[in-house]
């Protein structure tokens, strides 16, 4: 469960920078069935997720002692758990948390974070290349999962204080209440180690495009270091973030599904897939009431699933060479 | 394509899956059996032959899942892991029967004087360490001081010692002997208390009461805890970290050799019923979501099954002092509103008892009396708004410990019931393990989901220790003088009937005052394999494998 | 090779500072977590004064900086890493070694099996590159790569040992038992997918390059041109490149399965000390953890060297 999965882009370095325009790679990417049903599976839920309190039939908490470990059923389609709560509700819930997570985490750790720090070192060189790679260094040298857990654990009570300091201050609850502080907790976490991956081969892109023409005329022009690095070098580099944006969305829901698994990551009760497969998946609960862990993993597989051929497809139509 | 290609290929596969076959095959093979098991196994391991030939499961030899302990030093143990190895290495002065009654052990006798406050202990002549020296008064006296003294670093040593005379002050480093432990003669001590408290005995049949060996401890002062030189039953013959432990009977143990001559307790693994059925350990817990199967009469397994109420309770704590719980009825009505009996037949499956007050089955002064609220959300209702936060509920947060999995599924139900009945909408804070406790002492918590277990079997060591206030295990920050007076009479009553009514009486008024909802008992469920005899789960942790046989089929 | 042994040099003296910026980042994280090991210890038993005499004996009364000089002194000097607040009697390595050990074992298995498994079928999948074979089999790494760890160990525990009683439902009992059977299934079976990509994707690069496509104009056989050829020149790149990213991942992927089925592996033990907040066990392993991926990757990068003629002659970015 590595948080940013490199593997993919590491095939892309190692080929040509793509120079065909971005609607010509859409629509070869069009052309692939099986990538287009895996964006319109991963758009569904996301979409599912994003209007979740509008399209799950019973609230994430709502219980009913009554009504302990259904099997499927009408009023209750995925069945309910041990306190009688609904299933199906809480995978769209958990969904919810996915979303937020993935979406706020590849924001900033998973491309601002490495486009800006990967590029400026390409470019710049010298002390901020230096400064840059070797942070890098040292990051991508600890031992990831137990720095994960290591830091949530330690820095939660004073991010959960300074949250509901915060919240004193501009007269609202609303962080804690959705469980927002603990979204930006992991991925503060996820993005302090994920970035390392993408900055380097975004920077090792940038050496070889710096050189072309159309980068030294700009820098004869006088153009500053901003407007060269996102007008004139960024469209070189795009190709490789959206590779290592499907695969780095994957990673990022494994890692806080795996944080969430042992405790350390969305608190209850707020839901998250993690939390669903730790209820799910010990042996007794699994073994007379199977759909407790095989439908949130299934959940969790096709999504994963989704975003690696679909990142598979991504890797195939934006660095082909001609077929 | 070509055919070469594919077919080296295949064939390349195909050599592949057969290699791997038969390594899962070899390996599927091997395990069944635990005898070949370890020969592949190199672990860094210093008693690497001795394991070797006592890992044969064989006569004599019980195998069981254990805790990983953390070291093995009584007088600073306070981890149950650790302590349920520690009663059967080392002994102390007195100990508890199956009973749970107080019976000499290292002493051959004692004697309490007509104040309650001098016990006279008589030793036994053929007492001894593991290494066959005598134990004599002085081992005694250096035990009770080491596990004092600061450098022991012990944090439970004053709570257990401390009643003898002088103890606080070698604690506290003001003193080097404990002057309440006088030697009398080569096989006679006398312990002074600080006044005539009838549990004093109870206190000493705990772990930080028992005997170590000085000229170890001297010898080999960081280590001497992985060979520990005790007096109990069973010697440690090999511990490997998070791996197994292997106990050994000391033959020349004072009360007769073990009958039992080895234990394996195995410190790793997964499902311990799916190993019991196996056939790889001996005795197992059983689940809640395993209950069901193995307490019906028809299932194979349920002729082996059988259950021990332990002395132990799980409640919800409200902090007396804040808002909204600093008004009796509100806390009166939280009691109220929730019906513990059906979170214990849905959630719990019906696997431990709900609580009828706060002693439990088995302390001394328990009764059956239904003590505890019964579940009445009209009343519940009546109550809120007669109370004073009526119409002005702060925000109320229950605080649960530990990071480490989900909030308990009782925790979500109890609170929803205040949700239904009350329309008061408590949160859960799963609380870092870390401040948890220290949290609940400094008042951090409104309302907190906490469980307490008895350390020996006297009232005293839960409503004195809990709901004194100036306990400072006082975690409701409860301040009653009345209760206060009664706890003080209690502790020095010299008539035991006298003294438990006192006790039941304090009871009493603390679930009507609802300084606490007492929602469960504790309940162990255990499968013995039929060729174990004598074998008896105990209510608390004190030592149980001497007696026991097995007679492996 | 001046540029090259210089940057291994570099890396090698980069060492010791990565180390000590760490750790000394590490020391102020652990202790500036919630509560300390001490009160943790104690559970329900409240005695602050007592737990004072007891942080006065481990010297975490002193200021975080004073505390971390004795720390760095004591390991420079004596190679001491402190004493472990929960097993008070043992020295950190004796305590962690042995459980580096049994992961080490684990997850030695897996990787073995993840690139013998791997590598012929990404080759094959380059080789039937236009036919049906090609995108399933890259599909069926990816689904099984998608299947998170902690459903798939559960339901390999319920059949295979709860069912079939085939293996032992946890636990580690040495190299060659039935308790491997699980770990290494739940370790490999993610992994093929990245390993059988990899040597696609170079396989196919290998095939249009020049010396392959003069050996097929040669008129040898395509079987000869995959094997002596082909393969030469690609595979073992990918098995040394691959080594470094697939043995943090199996490492990572190590936790849960630990503590899935109770084995008493290095990644439990982490998450077990971390909640206990045993501040010198946490620092002991980042440190030897740190080292050793730092070590392993030179000699990752030597390796390729020494394989790979093309980098050799200098052609390849180091970053």
């Amino acid at each position: 469960m590595a948080y940013i999965d490199t593997s993919s882009m590491t095939e892309y370095v190692a080929e040509q920078p793509a120079t065909s325009p971005a609607f010509r790679s859409v629509r070869r990417l069009m052309r692939r069935k099986l990538a287009v049903v895996c964006l319109i599976i991963i758009l569904a839920l996301y979409l599912i997720g994003i209007f979740a309190p509008w399209i799950a039939p019973y609230g994430y908490a709502e219980q009913n002692l009554d009504a302990s470990f259904q099997g499927p059923s009408w009023e209750h389609p995925f069945g309910t758990d041990r306190n009688g709560r609904d299933i199906l509700s809480r995978c769209i819930f958990a969904m919810q948390t996915t979303v937020a997570i993935t979406l706020a985490t590849v924001a900033t750790g998973g491309i601002m974070l490495p486009l800006t720090l990967g590029m400026l070192a390409g470019y710049r060189r010298g002390w901020t290349d230096s400064i840059i790679m070797r942070t890098g260094e040292i990051l991508s040298a600890l031992p990831g999962l137990p720095m994960l857990i290591l830091i949530t654990v330690t820095l939660r009570p004073r991010f959960v204080g300074w949250v509901e300091n915060l919240e004193d201050k501009i007269g609202t609850n609303w962080f804690t209440d959705t469980g927002f502080a603990d979204f930006f907790l992991i991925f503060f976490v996820l993005s302090l180690f994920g970035w390392v991956g993408g900055a380097r081969l975004i920077r090792t892109q940038v050496f070889t495009l710096r050189g072309a023409d159309y980068v030294t005329a700009a820098e004869s022009f006088g153009a500053s270091t901003p407007r060269i690095l996102f007008r004139h070098l960024m469209p070189g580099v795009m190709p490789l973030i959206v590779v290592g944006l499907s695969a780095a969305l994957g990673a990022i829901a494994l890692a806080e599904i795996g944080l969430t698994f042992i405790g350390v990551g969305i608190q209850p009760p707020h839901p998250s897939f993690g939390a669903l497969i730790a209820d799910g998946s010990p042996r007794s609960v699994f073994e007379n009431h199977p759909q407790l862990l095989l439908i949130p993993g299934g959940v969790v597989c096709l999504l994963i699933l989704s975003f690696n051929l679909l990142g598979d497809a991504l890797n195939d139509v934006l660095t082909s060479r001609n077929r | 394509m070509n055919n070469r290609l594919q077919l080296g290929l295949i064939g390349a596969a195909a050599a592949l899956i057969l290699v791997i076959a038969g390594v899962l095959l070899f390996s599927v093979g091997g395990g069944g059996d635990k005898d070949d098991s370890a020969s592949g196994d190199e672990t860094p391991s210093a008693s690497e032959t001795e394991s070797a030939d006592i890992e044969s499961g064989g006569e004599g030899e019980l195998v069981i899942r254990g805790e990983d302990p953390l070291f093995l030093d009584p007088a600073v143990v306070q981890d149950s892991g650790s302590a349920s190895y520690l009663v059967e290495i080392f002994s102390g002065l007195v100990r508890l029967d199956k009973d749970l009654a107080i019976q000499p052990d290292l002493a051959e006798s004692y004697e309490v004087s007509a104040d309650g406050t001098v016990f006279t202990f008589k030793l036994r002549r053929n007492a001894t360490f593991h290494d066959g020296r005598p134990v004599l008064p002085e081992d005694v006296k250096y035990s009770i001081e080491r596990a004092l003294a600061p450098e022991t670093a012990s944090v439970v040593a004053e709570n257990f010692l401390g009643d003898i005379v002088g103890a606080k002050d070698m604690a506290r480093g003001r003193a080097d002997s404990v002057s309440g432990v006088k030697i009398v003669d080569d096989s006679t001590i006398e312990i002074t208390i600080d006044a005539p408290k009838p549990y004093f005995l109870y206190k000493m049949t705990y772990p930080t009461a028992y005997v170590v060996d000085q000229r170890q401890i001297e010898g080999n002062p960081r280590r001497w805890t992985q060979q520990p030189n005790g007096t109990g039953p069973y010697k440690l013959a090999e511990w490997r970290l998070g791996e197994q432990i292997i106990l050994e009977a000391y033959e020349n143990f004072y009360l007769g050799p073990p009958t039992l001559k080895t234990v394996r307790f195995e410190l790793s693994g997964g499902s311990g019923l799916v190993a019991y059925e196996d056939g790889d350990i001996d005795i197992t817990g059983v689940g809640l979501d395993d209950l069901e199967r193995i307490q019906d009469p028809a299932d194979v397994l349920n002729p082996e099954y059988s259950q021990v109420t332990r002395q132990s309770l799980d409640y919800i704590g409200f902090n007396t002092n804040v808002p909204p719980f600093d008004d009796p009825l509100v806390r009166q009505a939280f009691a109220l509103s929730v019906d513990r009996a059906k979170i214990a037949e849905v959630i719990l499956k019906d696997a431990i008892p709900v609580a009828n007050g706060i002693l439990m089955p088995g302390v001394p002064g328990y009764t059956e009396v239904q003590k505890t609220y019964p579940y009445d959300p009209e009343e519940a209702k009546r109550l809120l708004e007669q109370s004073k936060y009526a119409d002005d509920m702060p925000e109320i947060t229950l605080a649960e410990s530990g990071a480490g999995g989900t909030v308990g599924p009782t925790t979500e139900a109890i609170v929803q019931y205040w949700s239904d009945n009350l329309g008061i909408d408590v949160k859960i804070q799963q609380a870092e393990s870390g401040t948890f406790f220290s949290d609940i002492d400094q008042g951090r918590y409104q309302m907190f989901h906490l469980g307490w277990i008895m350390d020996y079997p006297d009232p005293e060591d839960i409503l004195d220790i809990l709901f004194h206030s100036t306990s400072r295990q006082n975690n409701t920050r409860y301040s009653n003088p009345e209760i206060d007076a009664l706890l003080e009479s209690a502790r020095v009553n010299q008539d035991a009937e006298a003294r438990l009514q006192t006790y039941q009486e304090v009871e009493d008024k603390l679930v009507k005052d609802a300084v606490w909802i007492p929602m469960f008992y504790d309940v162990a469920h255990v499968l013995v394999k039929p060729y174990v005899t004598n074998f008896e789960l105990p209510a608390m942790i004190i030592e149980r494998y001497r007696e026991v046989e097995v007679d492996r089929p | 090779m001046d540029g090259l042994s210089g940057h291994i040099i570099r890396r090698l003296l980069f060492l010791p500072l990565t180390l000590l910026i760490v750790s000394f980042a590490m020391f102020y994280i652990t202790r500036w977590g919630p509560g300390d090991p001490i009160s943790i210890y104690s559970g329900q038993y409240r005695d602050e004064e007592a737990f004072d005499r007891v942080r006065e004996q481990y010297g975490l009364d002193l200021p975080i900086y004073q505390q971390y000089r004795i720390w760095l002194s004591d390991i420079v000097l004596h190679g001491d890493f402190g004493p472990s607040f929960q097993y008070r009697d043992r020295d950190i390595p004796d305590i962690i070694f042995p459980k580096m050990w049994v992961s080490f074992r684990i997850a030695l298995f897996a990787f073995i099996l993840t690139f013998f498994i791997g590598i012929p079928l990404g080759i094959y999948a380059a080789v039937k590159r236009g036919s049906w074979i090609d995108p399933a089999l890259i599909g069926t790494f990816l689904f099984f790569r998608s299947i998170p760890v902690l459903v798939l160990v559960p339901i390999l525990v319920l059949f295979l040992s709860d069912r079939w009683g085939l293996v032992p439902p946890g636990g580690f009992d040495g190299m060659f038992t039935a308790s491997m059977v699980i770990p290494t299934i739940a370790l490999t079976v993610p992994g093929i997918a990245g390993v059988a990509r990899l040597a696609r994707t170079s396989t196919l690069l290998a095939m249009d390059d020049d010396f392959v496509r003069t050996a097929r104009a040669k008129g040898l056989s395509e079987y000869v041109v995959i094997t002596r050829h082909v393969v030469r020149v690609s595979v073992l790149p990918i098995m040394t490149t691959a080594i470094g990213l697939d043995l943090v991942s199996l490492i990572e992927g190590a936790l849960f399965i630990e503590i899935l089925l109770g084995i008493p592996g290095i990644g439990r033990f982490v998450f077990e000390s971390v909640g206990a907040q045993d501040y010198n066990v946490i620092l002991a392993i980042v440190m030897i953890g740190t080292a050793a991926f730092v070590i392993a990757n030179l000699a990752v990068d030597l390796m390729l060297i020494v394989i790979d003629p093309r980098i050799r002659a200098g052609q390849r970015g180091l970053n």
